[in-house]
C-alpha cells in the first residue's frame, strides 16, 4: 500500500460542457501523489497544468472521476466541504501571486486563517515567524503594491503557509523571476520539502524540471499524462 | 370564494410544490437506479451534484408545506362566519365531504415533510451521501401524498358554496357512532390518567434518552404515540377546562379569538414536539454510516432535548389550563 496522500482515478475536467465549444482540459488522468515529494507538473500551455492543479487543490471539482484527499472523495464534494478540505490541507501560490492590495504584507500572510479563529497573538507571531524565515521581517508593514517581484512572491509563500498546510501548490511559481529569484524560490521549495511537506508545481521553466528537489515529473499534453 | 388571499396562497403553494416535486420525483427515480458510489462516472458525479441543487428545492417545498398546515386551519377557521352553521374550523371543513380529508392529507404531509427535512439536515452535514438513498426513496413515499392533498385540497376550495348550511362543531362531537363523538364521550378522568401517562412516559423517555444517551428509538415510538393521546386529551378534558362547559368537546374552537387563541399556543408544541420525535425516529434505523455517527452524537440529545422540552412545556399548559377553569369536572 503506497502512502497517496492525493489520488486522481479517470479524471476528466470539461470547459463549456455540453456546448458546441466544448473543450476537456483534463482528459482521462490516473494520477497518485505520496506525502513529502516534489512534484513537478510540466508541458506546454494549453496542456491542462492550471486545471490538473486545481482539480488536485479541490479549486475545481472534475466532470469525470474521482480525486481522493487523505482518503476523502472530494470529486464532487459541496463547496463548504471543499473550503474545509482547502483550508486545512491546502497552501496555494497563484502565478500573479493574488495579494489584495491595499493591505500590508503582515495582513495578508495572515488573512487565509481568520476563518479558522486563532488567538490574534499566536496567529500575528506565527506570521511574523513566517515572514522572518523568508526574510522579509523588515516589510511586514508595508503594502503589497510596493514590494518586488521576488518579495511578492515570498509573501505568497508565507500566505501559503499560514495555515501549515501538508500540500504546497505553486502555479509556474518562476514565470515572474530571474534566475536568481528562481533558484531562491527552489531553495525555498527544498525547505518545505525537508519539513515533510508536499509540494505540487506547475511550471515548463527548465530551471525548475532540472532541479534536483523535484522528486517526480508528470508531463502533460492535450490534457492526458504522456510520460 | 377562490380569490380569497388565504385560500389563494394555499393553492398557490401546492401548485408550486406539484411544479418542483414532479421533476424530483424523477431524479429519485434516476437517482433510485443508477445511484452508485463506487462509480466515478460523468452521470454519478452529475447525480452527487444535482442531489444538493434538488434538496435544496425541496427544503424550501417541505418548508412551505410545514406553514401550509397553520394556514389551512387558520384560513378555515376565519372562513366561518361565511357558511351559515358553522362556528368554527370544523363547520368550514363540513362545507364538503373534502374538508376533513384535506386536513388529514395535509396533517400527514406535515409529519412526512418533518422527517424528511431532518433526514436531508443529517444527510447533507456528512461528505459521502450517507442518506441520499433513503431521502430520495422517501420522496418517492411523500410525493403521493403530497399530490393526493393537493387534489383534495382544490376540490374541497372548489366546493366552497356560500349557501350551504354546514353543521357546527357541536354535531361533529355528539351522537355516538363516530370517531370525534366517542373521543368526546371518553370520562375525562380516564383521558387524563391516559394524557399524562403517555406523555409522563414520553417525557421520562426523553430525559432518559439524553442521561443515558441511548434509547432515542424508544423516545420517538413514544412521540408518535404522544401525539393522537394529546389531541385526543384536547377532545376528551382540555377543550371542557378551556371553554368551561361540560359538552363542549371542539378543538379548533380553541383557535378563536374568545378563547386567547389558546389552541396556537397548546398546537405548537405539541406538533413540533411530534415531528422532531417521528422525524428522529425515521432516520436512526438508517443511519449507520461511520460518518454519521459523530453527526447523530451531537444531534440526537440535542432534538431529544428539544422536543421533550416542548411535551413538558404540553403538560405544563395542559395542566395549567385544566387548573385555573372554573369548571369542576372531577371531584
Amino acid at each position: 500500500m503506497t502512502d497517496a496522500f492525493i489520488e486522481l482515478r479517470g479524471v476528466r475536467k470539461a470547459y463549456n460542457e455540453g456546448l458546441p465549444n466544448q473543450f476537456w482540459a483534463v482528459d482521462g488522468v490516473d494520477l497518485m501523489l505520496e506525502r513529502g515529494r516534489v512534484t513537478l507538473l510540466t508541458g506546454p500551455s494549453g496542456s491542462g497544468k492550471t486545471t490538473l492543479l486545481t482539480l488536485l487543490g479541490c479549486l475545481a471539482r472534475p466532470t469525470e472521476g474521482r480525486v481522493r484527499v487523505a482518503g476523502q472523495d472530494v470529486s464532487s464534494l459541496p463547496e463548504r466541504f471543499l473550503t474545509e478540505q482547502r483550508r486545512h490541507n491546502f497552501g496555494f501560490v497563484f502565478q500573479q501571486f493574488n495579494l489584495i492590495r491595499g493591505l500590508s504584507v503582515l495582513d495578508n500572510v495572515m488573512l487565509p486563517a481568520f476563518p479558522l479563529a486563532p488567538p490574534h497573538g499566536a496567529l500575528r507571531a506565527r506570521a511574523l515567524q513566517l515572514l522572518g524565515e523568508l526574510g522579509l521581517a523588515h516589510r511586514s508593514d508595508a503594502r503589497v503594491e510596493w514590494l518586488s517581484g521576488g518579495e511578492a512572491q515570498r509573501t505568497a509563500i508565507a500566505r501559503a503557509l499560514i495555515n501549515d498546510p501538508p500540500v504546497v501548490i505553486a502555479d509556474e511559481p518562476t514565470a515572474n523571476l530571474d534566475t536568481h529569484l528562481s533558484k531562491a524560490f527552489l531553495a525555498i521549495v527544498e525547505r518545505l520539502k525537508d519539513e515533510g511537506r508536499t509540494v505540487i508545481l506547475s511550471s515548463h521553466d527548465a530551471l525548475v524540471a532540472e532541479a534536483s528537489i523535484v522528486d517526480r515529473i508528470v508531463s502533460l499534453r492535450d490534457g492526458k499524462v504522456v510520460g | 370564494m377562490l380569490f380569497h388571499p388565504a385560500i389563494m396562497a394555499l393553492l398557490l403553494a401546492d401548485a408550486l410544490t406539484l411544479i418542483l416535486l414532479l421533476p424530483a420525483g424523477l431524479f429519485a427515480l434516476r437517482l433510485l437506479r443508477h445511484w452508485d458510489l463506487n462509480s466515478g462516472s460523468a452521470r454519478q458525479i452529475r447525480l452527487e451534484r444535482q442531489t444538493y441543487l434538488v434538496a435544496t428545492v425541496l427544503g424550501f417545498v417541505f418548508a412551505v408545506q410545514l406553514v401550509s398546515l397553520l394556514l389551512l386551519v387558520f384560513t378555515a377557521d376565519r372562513l366561518a362566519v361565511q357558511f351559515v352553521g358553522a362556528m368554527c374550523a370544523v363547520g368550514t371543513f363540513n362545507v364538503n365531504p373534502f374538508g376533513f380529508p384535506a386536513l388529514f392529507l395535509k396533517l400527514a404531509l406535515f409529519f412526512l415533510a418533518s422527517a424528511w427535512l431532518f433526514m436531508n439536515h443529517v444527510d447533507n452535514r456528512a461528505p459521502d451521501y450517507p442518506l441520499t438513498r433513503v431521502k430520495y426513496g422517501l420522496l418517492l413515499v411523500v410525493l403521493p401524498v403530497a399530490a393526493l392533498a393537493a387534489v383534495v385540497q382544490v376540490r374541497y376550495f372548489l366546493g366552497l358554496q356560500a349557501d350551504v348550511i354546514t353543521s357546527c362543531c357541536g354535531s361533529l362531537f355528539s351522537g355516538e357512532k363516530t370517531v370525534t363523538a366517542e373521543l368526546a364521550g371518553m370520562p375525562p378522568l380516564q383521558a387524563m390518567i391516559g394524557f399524562y401517562s403517555v406523555l409522563g412516559a414520553t417525557v421520562l423517555g426523553g430525559l432518559f434518552a439524553l442521561w443515558r444517551r441511548r434509547g432515542a428509538l424508544v423516545f420517538s415510538a413514544l412521540s408518535a404515540v404522544a401525539f393522537p393521546v394529546a389531541i385526543a386529551a384536547v377532545i376528551a378534558f382540555l377543550s371542557l377546562y378551556i371553554y368551561e362547559h361540560p359538552h363542549h368537546h371542539c378543538p379548533f374552537c380553541l383557535l378563536k379569538a374568545e378563547y386567547g387563541y389558546v389552541g396556537y399556543l397548546v398546537y405548537l408544541p405539541l406538533f413540533v414536539a411530534s415531528a422532531l420525535g417521528v422525524a428522529l425516529g425515521v432516520t436512526l434505523p438508517f443511519a449507520r454510516a461511520a460518518t454519521l455517527q459523530p453527526i447523530m452524537t451531537r444531534i440526537t440529545p440535542r432534538v431529544v432535548a428539544m422536543a421533550t422540552s416542548l411535551f413538558m412545556l404540553c403538560m405544563v399548559l395542559f395542566t395549567w389550563f385544566s387548573w385555573r377553569s372554573n369548571l369542576v369536572l372531577l371531584g
